[in-house]
């Protein structure tokens, strides 16, 4: 006998819609049923109109994120058992316009990711093996790589949302993470980027980034770390000339 | 390709870590009205005694005493905030946020008993 | 309908797609390359890889030994010379990764680790922890950010090949956020779409992998050869199918029966001592342990479990230090997932389909016999897996065979323009487009779960004459019914994932039905392949042949057949196990 939980979920098509609006639907549920889950059930019996994103269902592709009663989760390991009996509320994550239901524009995301030159820059490169590389200096950058994009973050982070050109939390982290790579030599080109009002400057460490983010990457300490070398670099930017 | 744009109007209402937020934020201004306080007192200590025993009144005022009450509990929120957020804002090391946090905690409420004791062991001292 | 023009369009933004552009980019930079994506790249499944990337490192190995065990593990059905050119470029393809920032991980002394993997007879599997498929695919994404010349299309479902006079001209796309489409028109086409695991129940896969390469060139008269092979991961989560890596094998994890018995001895895997050790026990071939689950289910022998059926994979004898450095991911996975915690309980795992070793027929240049159109990873028979494929061949093999797909794709590009087809795509629009205005027919979801408790049942583990035949009639009914129309609740045009469905279901029809036909055809056992009905012997004077499905129009697909490539392995008896020395794992 299982039980039955209410879904509401903020619905929006660009056609046929000015504004979003709830919808509420019943969904008969199991103890392992995730929040992704509960939506393929709606779309695949109550109302194939439904629209979301999903690939993977274990948290490492990072397609299914959306404002779970207010809090940007991952809906592929969010459980419906931990919302019973509802309302459960599903949103689009916020801070990104909508293209339709739970599907966001992420446009502005992928231009700043390009934006930060997340590529080992090296020119000297060791003919025919790999680099040597300690554990402890992948350690230095290693958990800045784990970043799945799931934009959990940019939905956390009120700056962003309240300024677009924020380059945001993600795209720093990776440009840290390739700033503290040992076999990395481009940190010079980056700077433009780090020292920017909307490069960590649009930071107010609000920190709710790095509380969100399903996979420990810490975007906010990635940011702030960089405000020191910020700072350094415009001290010492005579000295460079 | 025609979007949706959710309005920010009230944003920080939506979500208790925001309220939080711009509570530590709203924290500033009590610190800074603190500040601005001692440093009037400081500048009457350099205009001899008695001016500074009319600071020392004014501190006493109702009104004074109702801002120093508010004030408190902010600044202490503060200084909670301060040492919570330092990790974030270190360089790379191995040492556990945790133990970061913990021990500027630690350092500060130290440093302020110290000062406590200061105070009161000098004013003790001053006493007729 | 907008018309846009490229040099070369890749099909899929994953592993084999990127490094195929990054290759097309690398030839000629005045190339214009068109990736296409029906995600964003980042999203491709690649990044759900866990174990890692084999190629030869240590002085103690060769690539003899990788030959070997590679044509082994396929049960001798590899094509020997495309096994040759795949071992030898295995090495400076993972190096080219490290190069581009991939973390592998490593040894105290800064160089590259690496492991052991079923089926290998020496280490030689490199990894980023326990994600280096998310790792290699991010480093070759941000890698290919550099190089203005590829122009991504993303979320952009690619819906028909369009062909012209027995050669590819280019690809119809729908963009997904507008439904409008879009004709690339170029000179030639990469296809790297992935497999079509999704065609079953149970499964590790995406959603995503639903065969759409496999069915656009298919459609196209290419044939989809050894479709019969389907890997089994012996080691995923009942219910969901979430992969548990062979990596926690690779470190010494074991599987045990109800009883908690290593059941593996008694299936020509033992003995028991020494544990860990090359080829045995629980560092077998994926097939042969999948099999084994099977006969211990058979026997009662398996643990109930609310999902279903399981076996224990035990980690706890690993130590919280190792699961914690090599096998975190598995270690989250288990909690979230299962509510298992690794370092203190085994978690509860049985077979789900993983990998499809078939695809559309390549040579060793990834050329296809369509002029034009080439393809790699996943959705090709380049001919290396065979039968069954050895864990993390398939990581490098996105990598060698990306890059051969790309070179050769940007130099056929330098032939000339051909006629104005856009005729053709408009076409092709026009039927896509008739699929929204459905008023009668079975939802979606009903087909699309037919067709898979078909495959389950019929064309599993285990297969017999008749439950192939069942498979074989239910999916012919199934695609008459899909070809009829599937009602769609959602009608716009804008980000409709419904109508997209339904798409993806026809590809995965046609790619179901080359699978069943293809393994009621073969008639002895080999490899992923095994009958229960009088043929469960390998019969290398029948059937040491691809079997090649073609696209027969509404009919079922035509079988036929095509030598395997011998050179110097001649076919053995495929054993493991056996004695041998205790392994040092590094």
């Amino acid at each position: 006998m299982s039980r039955t939980i209410a879904i509401e979920v903020l619905r929006y098509g660009p056609e046929t819609d000015a504004a979003p609006r709830w919808q509420r639907y019943d969904v008969p549920f199991t103890d392992e049923m995730s929040v992704l889950e509960g939506l393929q059930y709606i779309k695949d019996h109550l109302d194939g109109s439904l629209t979301f994103r999903w690939s993977c269902r274990m948290a490492i592709c990072g397609s299914c994120g959306a404002l779970v009663n207010g809090t940007p989760k991952l809906s592929c390991e969010t459980f419906l058992r931990d919302y019973f009996p509802g309302p459960l509320r599903i949103e689009a994550l916020s801070h990104f316009p909508i293209v339709r239901d739970l599907a966001i524009d992420q446009g502005d995301f992928l231009k700043k990711l390009e934006a930060v030159k997340p590529y080992l820059i090296n020119p000297d490169v060791p003919a025919g093996n790999t680099f040597v590389q300690t554990p402890e200096e992948m350690d230095r950058y290693y958990q800045y790589s784990q970043c799945i994009n799931c934009l959990l973050c940019y939905a956390a982070c009120p700056q962003y949302g309240l300024n677009e050109k924020f380059t945001g939390p993600a795209a720093l982290a990776l440009l840290h993470r390739y700033n503290a790579d040992s076999r990395d030599a481009g940190k010079a080109q980056r700077m433009e980027v780090v020292n920017a009002e909307d490069g960590v400057w649009g930071c107010t460490l609000v920190g709710y980034c790095s509380e969100v983010c399903p996979k420990g990457v810490d975007p906010a300490r990635a940011v702030n770390q960089n405000k020191i070398e910020s700072t350094k670099d415009y001290f010492l930017r005579f000295l460079k000339k | 390709m025609k979007t949706y744009r959710r309005p920010m109007a009230g944003w920080w209402k939506r979500n208790p870590y925001y309220l939080w937020y711009m509570l530590r934020e709203a924290s500033c201004v009590f610190i800074t009205v603190y500040a601005l306080i001692l440093l009037w007192g400081l500048m009457r200590l350099t205009q001899g005694e008695w001016r500074f025993e009319d600071w020392l009144e004014s501190l006493a005022t109702p009104k004074s005493i109702a801002f120093h009450a508010a004030a408190l509990p902010f600044v202490l929120y503060h200084a909670w905030t301060w040492f919570k957020v330092m990790p974030k804002t270190l360089p790379y090391s191995r040492t556990p946020a945790g133990v970061i946090v913990a021990s500027g905690i630690t350092a500060s409420v130290l440093c302020s008993a110290a000062l406590f004791v200061a105070v009161w062991w000098f004013g003790l001292w001053s006493l007729p | 309908m907008q018309v846009i023009q490229a040099d070369v369009v890749v099909v899929g933004g994953g592993g084999a797609g990127l490094r195929a552009a990054i290759a097309a980019a690398d030839v000629d930079p005045k190339l214009s390359i068109a990736l296409v994506s029906k995600v964003v790249p980042m999203r491709s499944h690649t990044v759900a890889a866990e174990g890692g990337a084999a190629g030869v490192t240590r002085a103690d190995d060769s690539l003899e030994h990788h030959f070997h065990d590679t044509v082994a593990g396929g049960d001798w059905l590899c094509d020997q010379d495309v096994v040759d050119y795949f071992v030898a470029h295995c090495h400076e393809e993972l190096v080219q990764l490290e190069h581009w920032g991939c973390p592998w991980s490593r040894k105290s002394d800064g160089n590259v680790n690496v492991r052991f993997f079923g089926g290998m007879t020496v280490q030689r599997t490199w990894f980023a922890a326990d994600r280096s498929g998310f790792h290699i695919l991010h480093t070759l994404f941000q890698t290919s950010l550099r190089y203005e010349s590829i122009r991504r299309f993303d979320e952009y479902f690619c819906a028909e090949l369009i062909v012209d006079e027995g050669r590819v001209r280019g690809v119809l796309a729908i963009c997904i956020a507008t439904g409008e489409f879009v004709f690339i028109e170029a000179k030639s086409v990469v296809l790297a779409t992935g497999g079509a695991g999704r065609v079953f129940r149970q499964n590790t896969n995406a959603g995503t992998v639903t065969g759409d390469g496999m069915g656009l060139a298919y459609r196209a008269g290419v044939p989809l050869r050894d479709m019969e092979f389907v890997q089994w991961h012996p080691t995923c989560l009942p219910g969901t199918g979430i992969l548990m890596t062979e990596a926690c094998r690779g470190e010494g994890a074991i599987l045990v029966n109800k009883d908690g018995y290593r059941y593996l001895q008694d299936y020509g895997l033992g003995p028991l001592d020494p544990w860990p050790r090359a080829k045995a026990m629980e560092l077998g071939p994926r097939d042969r342990l999948s099999q084994a689950f099977w006969h211990e289910q058979q026997k009662g022998r398996t643990i109930a479990t609310a999902q279903g059926p399981a076996v224990h994979l035990d980690l706890r004898h690993l130590g919280a230090k190792k699961i914690r450095e090599r096998l975190p991911l598995i270690a989250e996975a288990a909690k979230t997932f299962a509510g298992v915690d690794a370092v203190k309980e085994p978690i509860p795992v049985c077979p789900a389909v993983h990998y499809t070793m078939g695809g559309i027929l390549t040579n060793v240049r990834c050329e296809t016999p369509l002029p034009g159109l080439y393809a790699a990873g996943e959705c090709a028979s380049v001919g290396i897996h065979g039968a069954n494929r050895l864990g993390s061949n398939s990581l490098v093999e996105i990598v060698v065979f990306g890059k051969v797909a790309g070179e050769q794709a940007a130099r056929f590009s330098a032939s000339g323009k051909g006629p104005d087809v856009t005729g053709k795509a408009r076409a092709a629009s026009e039927r896509c487009l008739a699929m929204l205005n459905v008023s009668a027919g079975d939802r979606l979801a009903t087909i699309r779960d037919a067709m898979r408790d078909a495959m389950e049942s019929g064309v599993g583990i285990y297969r017999t004459g008749e439950t192939m035949k069942t498979a074989c009639d239910a999916l012919a009914g199934l695609a008459a019914r899909w070809r009829h129309g599937v009602r769609l609740d959602d009608r716009s045009r804008a980000f409709n994932t419904e109508w997209l469905g339904a798409i993806e279901l026809g590809f995965m029809l046609d790619v179901a039905q080359a699978m069943a036909h293809s393994a009621l055809n073969r008639r002895e056992s080999r490899g992923a392949h095994m009958r229960l009905d009088g043929f469960g012997k390998r019969d290398d004077d029948g059937y040491l042949k691809h079997t090649l499905a073609t696209h027969a129009g509404g009919h079922s697909p035509k079988i036929s057949y095509q030598p395997v490539t011998i050179t110097r392995s001649k076919p053995e008896a495929r054993v493991y196990g056996g004695a041998g020395k205790q392994a040092v794992l590094t």
